[in-house]
């Protein structure tokens, strides 16, 4: 190479590392500025680590969600890696430091990147199809010519690698060897500017997410914390989580809010803080940097979360969002009226304990003693006053005393505080917390049974933050487990609805299929079900808004079920109930929606008639 | 002697009225009637019909308008001349307002809202609901006290009627109209624009059981048979078969009227919340185990079709 | 605006409550208590008008040390201070007494309004408002649905009977009881529970010589509860039954 080249080449190099630099500085600082909000126990490296290999090594959730797309992303990106060591020799060589090009090593490398370079070209082209030709909503509404200029700079990249073995010396040599540099070089540039800065910050982010969904943390009183207000009070994950961000839009496609025309959309979400972040607005609201309204539009389902290949949480910033506003007293009319409900009665329907109490009686439930009962039975909100959820527990205590389990209620109940929680009241979460912590603490509780995956998550996820440690499980794993080998002749054909809480958050999708099967039922899934289920609209506060826009969140999952042509629906959730009861209703569709305990109940019932069930 | 304070609005004598004389002629001895207006003669001489030892015209032209100042002017310078054992008045939106003033006035207890009186440790004792009407109180007084009566706690057909009419007598009201502070405009009826069913006294109530938006006209007609607006549970505004400012449930509107009837509603909580308030329930539902049926007062398992054309008949016979 | 609410602070409602040894009380021991929801909408109330016109409110009770909560919660949704007339007695005494009482500490405050609820949802007096306002001499209306501040006076709407109303105007300094449902209530927010705490509870010790004029000799449960009455018969039998129900038991319809 002549001397001229290689100083031109250098000032190039340096002028664009500077820029790069510059962008990649500016990210830093910002998310340096933001509250450190990371905390990593030590016993937890290892399975970070392992969620590392399979996530970012084997790209796990790309392939997991969409096949074809994830394999291609996987060449590309595979192919990116391998071609780290050969653009670094060829940038020593052109800033004249050294020049191994010509090494026998280097020339097996190069041949050993051709299958790479094929593996790139196809995956690249094939998504940039998709981007430019298929335009699947996910991707957005207008086309990123951002994106289309980058997959244009990679597979330039391949052809002028590939072109290398055909071109030996000369003027066409050189001019292919700049060309790769230069795309190289602006690619460089670019990267921290667009969604490829996930290149960098993806591996940090999957590292550091939270091992679990909605993982929010307390918030301490005691240093007047009140949330997330403004933008300077976004946190050091979020920060990232804004950069790392690669606009793939599998958070919004399996959104239940997005999915029903309103303007709720996580992948928006993320991205109107990068821009925010960006521009420098720290002291903008969150309510003004997000579109109105939105933040009350989320059920806390957890797919946005539970999808991402890039490791964002959105639940922490939204339900930070809400806390920020809730305690600014800007909480929805609606939720006012709860949290008063919540204050003077402890439930969330505002109803007397007088009515718990019947039921208590007509039940004919004892009240809990640590010293003879094995499981405290958490009734709940709905337990406690919703009719037809007492079907269901009325089901269910007819199991457990048919299998020989001790169980007692609490006297008195007050609510989790799942609702508050997850809108954003933290103080009046706190203050249910602690005081059923202390009730449970007083009564030597260290088994909670109970029928609602909000109080599953509450009770056994949420409450460990107060240090209470107890074994939380929902009535379907305990049901299935004690009822393991019975079998019950049958084939009603019925459709399954994973609660969100159930089956996404707690990962509790077995028990009930096996329940099902066993019991004399043909599960027909509907769309989106196990670990991905469609909400059924409840969660979030949202069972208490009415005015939805767009389609009904209930309606839509109604109408999956429906589709599956069965004229039963199964469920494992009060809320889920009372919602699709609700659309069932409105649709006037003839459809029974049943809870799961209800169901296998019944079937028992009928067994034990014909003298079928062998346990 | 009892000190019955009658209600009286441009010459119509309010009802209540017969109820608080019965009170009185039932709590025992002799009994007064006041009427205070500014034109009382019409009213006196109806009251006079009663078995009381005398009615006594209150007249004056600040007493044509109800002020409280007034009112309690006036009454409290009759108490004062006539000395009652015990003032007695019907519980009414007017006497919620004066009778308080009235009472501290005149240094005596005021016990409001009896549902009857009684004997006891041969005392007159007064009984009144406490706790929203969970408990009942007997409550004993020192001295002379001011009664409200809870209308229709007593039978106004209970009055006992005098063989002749009692003698009447005028008294001036001795109110000066420049101390009196209130100063009230002419009472109006809203001009109802929107629905606004929390004010609503009585609500029929529909759903998922009407089956058609056709058949909803029967429960309009039942509506209009006892003055009541029309409410939904949620299915039924879904449809659109009424407006969404009929739906009443845990964020549609919450009411609290005194009757609510509902029709083919099963009772799902969210709409239970919204109406849990209402002073009597009654539920027609052809599901048994509905669970509207235990928070209702009165409830027939039935087809609506049925019932509901049946009440209409027997409201309107 | 100088504004005073006055509160209560009650068993918690949709409770049965159980009757003491003697008779002449509730059980008050294990009892949980909540503020008289009907003073809750004073408040609303008194802190709209706050927000609209500038001045201060400041939140008075009569009763025994727990009412403090009651306070609390009242400082955590915006009222700026508060007045605690403490005293065992007064947890039962009579509309007088405890109007005697409040009159007692809030007459040097001089304030331009009081707010009051309708009644409490234990005893239900709908007294001691306007006591309070003779005792204090302030012109008064009750049952008050909407407040309109003119120079140097008030004029509110006032509920009748079957759906009437009625614009009184009144003078200033005044007080008011304020219909229950006229507004959505504010819930407690984070930070005004925070603000909250550094807020003054004046406490005053109740005047000498308070005494009730009124005493329950007899607290019991009425002899017919609530208890759902299945109607059979054909729908002609039924319909009969109950119209005659609502017409002469529930006296719901006329």
């Amino acid at each position: 190479m002549t001397t001229p080249e290689t100083w031109i080449f250098r000032i190039l190099v340096l002028g664009f590392v500077a820029a790069f630099l510059a962008q990649v500085t500016k990210r830093a600082r910002l998310v340096l500025r933001a509250r450190n909000n990371i905390t990593i126990a030590d016993e937890e490296t290892g399975s970070r680590l392992l969620r590392f290999m399979t996530e970012i090594i084997f790209q796990s959730r790309t392939i997991g969600e969409r096949p074809l797309v994830g394999l291609a992303h996987l060449g590309v990106y595979w192919g990116f890696v391998a071609f780290a060591g050969y653009t670094c020799v060829q940038f020593l060589a052109g800033l004249g430091i050294v020049d191994l090009t010509d090494t026998k090593a280097f020339h097996v490398y190069a041949i050993v990147l051709v299958p790479f370079a094929i593996a790139v070209s196809v995956g690249i082209v094939g998504l940039m199809i998709r981007r430019v030709a298929v335009r699947p909503k996910a991707l957005g509404d207008t086309l990123s010519i951002e994106s289309v200029v980058i997959g244009v700079f990679i597979l330039t990249l391949m052809i002028t690698f590939l072109l290398e073995f055909r071109l030996e010396e000369g003027v066409a040599a050189r001019v292919n060897w700049w060309v790769h540099a230069v795309v190289i070089l602006c690619f460089m540039v670019l990267i921290p500017g667009s969604k490829h800065f996930h290149l960098v910050v993806s591996p940090l982010t999957v590292y550091l997410r939270s091992s679990g969904l909605a993982t929010v943390p307390n918030l301490d009183f005691g240093k007047e914390e009140v949330g997330l207000e403004t933008l300077k009070d976004v946190e050091r994950k979020q920060v990232l989580d804004a950069f790392t961000c690669v606009e793939c839009g599998r958070c919004q496609v399996n959104c239940p809010a997005s999915g029903t025309g309103k303007l709720l959309n996580p992948k928006t979400l993320v991205l109107q803080i990068e821009d925010a972040l960006l521009a420098g607005k720290f002291d903008t609201t969150l309510a003004d940097i997000f579109d109105p309204g939105i933040l009350w539009q989320c059920t806390t389902c957890g797919a946005c979360e539970a999808q991402c290949p890039v490791g964002v949480e959105h639940l922490p910033l939204i339900i930070g969002a809400r806390r920020g506003l809730v305690s600014n007293g800007e909480a929805p009319v609606a939720l006012g009226k709860v949290y008063n409900d919540l204050e003077r009665r402890g439930n969330i329907w505002g109803l007397g304990a007088d009515q718990r109490q019947k039921f208590v009686q007509s039940a004919g439930l004892e009240i809990f003693d640590a010293s003879r009962h094995e499981y405290l039975m958490w009734l709940g909100c709905a337990g406690a006053f919703e009719a037809d959820f007492q079907k269901a527990l009325r089901s269910l205590f007819n199991i457990l005393r048919a299998c020989g389990v001790s169980f007692g209620v609490l006297a008195k109940e007050r609510c989790t505080g799942d609702v508050a929680r997850r809108t954003g009241n933290e103080y009046q979460f706190q203050e249910l917390a602690r005081a059923n912590i202390e009730d449970f603490r007083a009564a030597g509780v260290t088994k909670i049974l109970t029928s609602c995956p909000h109080c599953l998550r509450t009770l056994g996820v949420d409450y460990q933050a107060f240090g209470f440690h107890a074994e939380v499980v929902h009535s379907s794993v305990l049901i299935a487990d004690l009822t393991r080998g019975m079998l019950v002749d049958g084939h009603e054909t019925v459709a399954l609805h994973d609660p969100c809480y159930l089956g996404r958050y707690a990962g509790v999708t077995a028990e009930p299929r096996d329940l099902l099967a066993r019991f004399g039922a043909k599960v027909r899934e509907p769309v989106r079900s196990g670990s991905n289920p469609f909400c059924c609209g409840a969660g979030g506060g949202l069972l208490f808004e009415e005015q939805e826009s767009g389609t009904r969140i209930s309606q839509e999952r109604f109408e999956q079920l429906q589709a599956t042509g069965a004229r039963t629906v199964v469920t494992a959730c009060p809320f889920c109930s009372i919602m699709l009861k609700s659309a069932e209703a409105s649709a006037n569709a003839g459809v029974e929606v049943v809870d799961l305990m209800t169901f296998v109940g019944g079937r028992m019932k009928q067994a034990g008639r014909k003298g079928e069930a062998t346990p | 002697m009892i000190l019955v304070i009658a209600e009286q609005q441009d010459g119509v004598l309010n009802r209540a009225t017969w109820e608080t004389i019965a009170a009185a002629q039932q709590a025992g001895g002799p009994v007064t009637v006041a009427v205070l207006g500014a034109e009382t003669a019409a009213v006196a001489a109806a009251v006079a019909a009663a078995e009381v030892a005398g009615v006594v015209r209150v007249e004056g032209g600040a007493l044509g308008v109800y002020t409280l100042d007034g009112f309690v002017m006036s009454l409290a310078a009759l108490v004062e001349a006539e000395q009652p054992a015990h003032v007695f008045l019907p519980h009414t939106y007017r006497t919620r307002d004066f009778a308080p003033a009235l009472a501290a006035r005149c240094h005596a207890p005021l016990v409001t809202d009896c549902v009857g009186t009684k004997t006891h440790d041969g005392q007159l004792v007064f009984v009144r609901p406490v706790f929203q009407g969970r408990l009942l109180a007997d409550v004993a007084v020192s001295g002379q006290a001011f009664v409200t009566f809870q209308i229709g706690a007593v039978r106004a057909d209970a009055v006992a009627l005098g063989a002749s009419p009692a003698p009447v007598r005028t008294v001036a009201a001795g109110v000066e109209a420049a101390a009196i502070r209130q100063a009230p405009e002419a009472p109006f009826r809203e001009a109802r624009q929107a629905v606004d069913l929390t004010q609503a006294e009585r609500i029929v109530a529909v759903g998922r059981g009407i089956r058609d938006q056709d058949k909803i006209a029967l429960a309009q007609q039942l509506a209009a048979a006892i003055g009541a607006e029309i409410g939904a549970s949620r299915p039924i505004c879904d449809a659109g078969w009424l407006p969404m400012d009929r739906q009443i449930g845990s964020s549609g509107q919450t009411v609290a009227p005194k009757v609510y009837i509902a029709l083919g509603i099963s009772g799902a909580i969210q709409h239970l919340v919204g109406m849990k308030g209402a002073g009597t329930i009654v539920a027609v539902n052809k599901d048994p185990e509905a669970p509207i049926f235990e928070i209702a007062d009165y409830g027939i398992v039935g087809d609506l079709f049925e019932v509901v054309p049946a009440l209409i008949k027997e409201l309107q016979g | 605006m100088k504004i005073a609410v006055c509160i209560k602070q009650v068993p918690t409602r949709d409770v049965q409550p159980r009757v003491n040894d003697q008779k002449t009380w509730v059980r008050d021991q294990d009892a949980s208590f909540e503020l008289n929801e009907p003073d809750a909408y004073a408040l609303e109330e008194g802190l709209r008008l706050k927000e609209k016109h500038g001045g201060e409110v400041v939140v008075c009770s009569a009763g025994p040390a727990r009412v403090a909560q009651a306070l609390r919660e009242s400082l955590a949704r915006g009222a700026d201070r508060a007045i605690h007339v403490e005293g065992d007695a007064l947890a039962t005494a009579d509309a007088f007494a405890v109007s005697e009482a409040l009159a007692a500490a809030m007459r040097e405050e001089h304030f331009d309004l009081v707010l009051t609820g309708l009644q409490s949802d234990d005893q239900g007096f709908a007294q001691t408002g306007p006591i309070l306002a003779e005792l204090l001499g302030f012109a008064s209306a009750t049952i008050i649905m909407e407040v309109d501040v003119q120079p140097g006076g008030l004029r509110v709407k006032r509920e009748l009977e079957g759906g009437w109303f009625q614009w009184v105007a009144l003078p200033r300094p005044a007080l008011l009881t304020i219909q229950s449902g006229i507004n959505q209530l504010r819930y407690a927010t984070l930070k005004g529970i925070m603000a909250a705490k550094k807020k003054e509870i004046r406490k005053v010790a109740p005047p000498e010589g308070l005494a009730s004029r009124q005493r329950i000799v007899h607290l019991y449960v009425p002899a017919k509860q609530k208890q759902t009455e299945m109607i059979g018969g054909t729908p002609a039998e039924a319909a009969k039954a109950l119209v005659r129900r609502l017409r002469d038991d529930a006296r719901v319809l006329s």
